[in-house]
């Protein structure tokens, strides 16, 4: 046993505890502090983390690697886009609701056949559905925009009808915090509870745990789905954030990059992959201002990436998963 | 009736070249299970590659001939480098580091070679008349090379001494070490064959479309469909299962349009994968 | 020639092997007798390399198998025949021979010459040639895996468990084969639970217990006195 676990479990959670309002504090002070183009990022790292993070419940957690993440999130933007299309006044709410039950349905859908095959089938057929989804989005020009996307204005923030107002950068990014934070602890309890027990089990052992008697497929079925709709929350806010949906958010491009993040910042500590995606963002940030390099900035980055998958196979915070799901 | 006789040559020619693609990939999953992510992008960069040797000699099969022998150099490279110390990991493990190698690639063409599309001339000219509509010599000399090619792969497999090596390897890795043959040779061997192959596909599918920074993935993505289809690590199966998805995909072309007609292949791959995931082709698994 | 010396070694976190020492001298015929599983199969793992060896040391003709490629041991001249047979089952006959065959180095005529000394010491595997390894009946699996060791020319062969599950005839050809090896001076490392085959095959014994030797005799004392192999092996 380590020293982490030899610390009494008491004053561990306090310990963490008192980490977490830190970092929301920290998190909650930054819009006040920084410029606005650090403003911004500081509120496109939450949602992309919040979108690595339900990519984690599967890889870290179930040990299902899903290259398919962008459907969930894009369809979330589209669904958001639809809601505030068609419905007038533009409504947050609705915006929310449809774009969780366009994530959800197609969740449900690569649920149902991608959780019968297990590891690279699975990963394989997580980006074929996503691929699926992509060529009817762009190929359906007269809904869906087709290439160009869509665009749509922003819906004031309301809450519960008792008061209304307009988003400013920095009321966004409190409601952005806050719903990455209210996912953050609704997703940790989860995989505490018995059903995220389970679901480890599952990624050390999955013939050992349906032996016990678990039904294996139906547990994958609902971690997809819970992964996808918090992928689709993703979409949403990122839709909410930049007014459009456009089928790039769709593409494969967006799901390599949440393994990315996962891989770098740390599987299975969900903390992690918010990590991953501030030391991606902030890797690309830094390395694209770089004479020569600019878009290439991939290249560092890829190898970068491999070097971490060789090397460092836990990733940035790998070292504190015991105590991230203490 | 004239449409459907073009494309079922369509599909066939699309089928030898997708074929060659996808026997390099399921060679490297029998052996090494390993899905490689950056298949594709070797493919890109052996057609970039062989666009440049015709660009300043003017020869196509020096090309295809320089553009095979540099892939599989590089290839071998990538195994020795990022693969070889992944052997005895979680096979997921090697699907993110290829992932990575293929991001690397796609942005180094990027750089090296710019956005646009490069042509490639075609090396055999002029066309043949088949019910009124004219098709080019080159697309069956393409499909006839690509055949050759692989039955040339598959004599050396079946009768060449590293082919029984390769075999034996791929079948009891254990016991072909204890056989003295020195497997970790072998595997990065068999990534050099199958980048090869990957870069000569790219040179021949180069005349078709062009050559982009882009087009790797897609060919990832179809070649993974195929290998699957066909029976991952299956080489008969992947050549049948390249063949019959793209007829299918020839023939749905003429209903919707090409960019939907690859939705075909997705409902393939995922019927194959519910009710005979060991491969449509196969009866039992070996 | 082959030496171990307090052998330990793990599978997992089990630790399977406790300070086994064992020789084989050139061209001598060792028998290691013992129950399931007390460690005899481990100890020809351990000897390859397949087992986590976790102290002790292995020599080769005075050369320290630590740090030898798995594949390295077939050029130093061990040969391997596993007790599960690994035949390669899509390989035909003929493919299953030249995979120790095909060694850098080797001449036609050699190659020949060596095909055709198997094929005179089991000619049903000449007969079968061109059929694939899988199809095999179980004896003719054991001679294939026997002959696929034979064409590595080994100084020493590995031989685990060869007479298990087969017919008595099959046990009685496989019994010459052993006898046959040893008259062209191969030396043998055989693992049974067949004693009557074993005292009459080796020179030496070593009985297993609990994953060690307890006891080493010759054969020929061991004939004289059965009282050892009953009282370790029940028989």
């Amino acid at each position: 046993m380590t020293a982490i676990s030899a610390a009494p479990p008491r004053t561990r959670a306090a310990g963490y505890w008192i980490a977490f309002a830190m970092v929301v504090g920290l998190l909650l002070v930054a819009p006040l502090v920084l410029p606005p183009f650090w403003q911004r990022f500081a509120t496109e790292i939450l949602i992309w983390g919040l979108l690595a993070m339900s990519s984690d419940i599967l890889i870290g957690y179930t040990g299902m690697v899903s290259f398919g993440h962008s459907a969930f999130f894009g369809l979330g933007m589209y669904g958001a886009a639809a809601a505030l299309l068609t419905v007038k006044p533009p409504s947050l709410s609705l915006a929310l609701i449809y774009g969780l039950v366009a994530a959800g349905g197609a969740a449900v859908f690569v649920a149902y056949f991608a959780t019968r095959l297990r590891e690279i089938y699975f990963a394989i057929s997580t980006l074929v559905f996503s691929q699926i989804f992509y060529v009817i989005i762009f190929t359906w020009t007269e809904v869906t925009g087709g290439e160009n996307g869509l665009t749509f204005g922003q819906p004031r923030l309301s809450i519960l009808g008792l008061w209304s107002d307009r988003f400013t950068p920095t009321t966004f990014h409190w409601f952005v915090l806050a719903v990455v934070v209210v996912s953050y602890l609704v997703v940790r309890r989860i995989t505490q509870s018995p059903f995220g027990m389970v679901l480890q089990s599952i990624r050390e052992n999955e013939p050992r745990t349906r032996a016990i008697g678990y039904p294996v497929e139906r547990y994958k079925i609902v971690a997809v789905m819970l992964s996808g709709l918090f992928a689709g929350l993703a979409g949403v806010l990122y839709a909410l954030q930049n007014k459009f949906a456009a089928p790039d958010f769709v593409f494969f491009v967006v799901s390599g990059e949440v393994v990315i993040f996962n891989v770098m910042g740390g599987m299975g500590t969900l903390v992690g992959p918010f990590a991953g995606a501030a030391f991606f963002l902030l890797l690309r940030e830094s390395l694209s201002r770089l004479p020569y390099l600019a878009e290439y900035y991939l290249i560092p980055v890829g190898i970068i990436f491999i070097i971490m998958i060789i090397f460092l196979p836990q990733g940035l915070l790998g070292f504190l998963r015991r105590r991230l799901n203490a | 009736m004239d449409q459907i006789l073009v494309q079922t040559l369509h599909g066939l020619v699309n089928g030898m070249v997708l074929a060659m693609v996808a026997s390099g990939l399921t060679l490297i999953f029998g052996i090494m299970d390993i899905v490689n992510f950056a298949h594709g992008d070797l493919l890109m960069l052996g057609a970039f590659v062989g666009a440049s040797v015709v660009g300043v000699t003017g020869n196509y099969w020096l090309a295809l001939l320089v553009a095979a022998v540099v892939i599989a150099i590089l290839g071998a490279l990538l195994q020795i480098t990022t693969l070889r110390p992944l052997i005895g990991r979680d096979p997921l493990t090697t699907i993110l580091a290829t992932f990575g190698v293929s991001l690397v690639i796609q942005k180094y063409a990027l750089w090296q070679w710019g956005p646009s599309v490069r042509r490639i001339n075609e090396p055999v000219p002029g066309d043949f008349t088949l019910f009124h509509l004219q098709y080019p010599w080159y697309r069956i000399a393409t499909a006839v090379l690509a055949g050759l090619i692989i039955t040339g792969l598959w004599l050396f497999l079946k009768y060449g001494k590293y082919g029984i090596w390769i075999r034996a390897t791929t079948q009891d890795r254990v016991m072909a070490q204890a056989m003295g043959i020195p497997v970790p040779l072998v595997y990065t061997g068999v990534f050099a064959i199958g980048s090869a192959m990957a870069a000569a596909s790219g040179v021949l599918f180069g005349p078709f479309a062009g050559v982009t920074q882009t087009m790797g993935f897609d060919f990832t993505l179809r070649a993974f469909i195929v290998v699957v289809v066909g029976g991952m690590g299956n080489l008969a199966g992947s050549i049948l299962a390249s063949i019959f998805v793209s007829l299918l995909e020839s023939y749905a072309a003429i209903v919707v349009s090409p960019a939907q007609a690859v939705i075909v292949s997705f409902v393939v791959l995922v019927l194959t994968m519910l009710f005979r995931p060991t491969g449509l082709f196969v009866p039992t698994p070996k | 020639m082959l030496i171990l010396e307090s052998v330990d070694a793990h599978y997992g976190k089990s630790h399977v092997l406790h300070g086994v020492s064992i020789e084989v001298r050139a061209g001598e015929v060792v028998g290691l007798l013992g129950r399931n599983g007390v460690g005899k199969t481990t100890t020809l793992k351990a000897i390859m390399g397949m087992a986590r060896r976790t102290g002790g040391r292995i020599t080769f003709e005075g050369r320290d198998l630590q740090g030898v490629p798995p594949h390295g041991l077939a050029r130093l001249g061990i040969a391997w025949v596993p007790e599960e047979r690994r035949i390669f089952r899509l390989l035909t006959v003929l493919e299953n021979l030249r995979t120790g065959l095909d060694r850098p180095g080797i001449t036609p005529a050699h190659r020949d010459a060596l095909l055709e000394k198997v094929y005179a010491y089991f000619p049903i595997l000449k007969e079968r040639r061109h059929q694939a390894g899988g199809t095999l009946s179980g004896g003719e699996q054991q001679m294939l895996a026997i002959a696929r060791a034979m064409m590595l020319e080994p100084k020493i062969i590995l031989l685990d468990e060869p007479t298990e599950g087969l017919m008595p005839r099959m046990v009685a050809q496989i019994q010459e084969i052993v006898h046959a090896l040893h008259r062209d001076g191969v030396a043998i490392l055989l693992v049974e639970q067949n004693v009557p085959l074993t005292l009459d095959a080796a020179g030496r014994v070593y009985i297993m217990e609990k994953g060690a030797v307890r006891h080493h005799a010759s054969a020929v004392e061991l004939r004289a006195d059965p009282r050892v192999i009953h009282e370790y092996l029940g028989v």
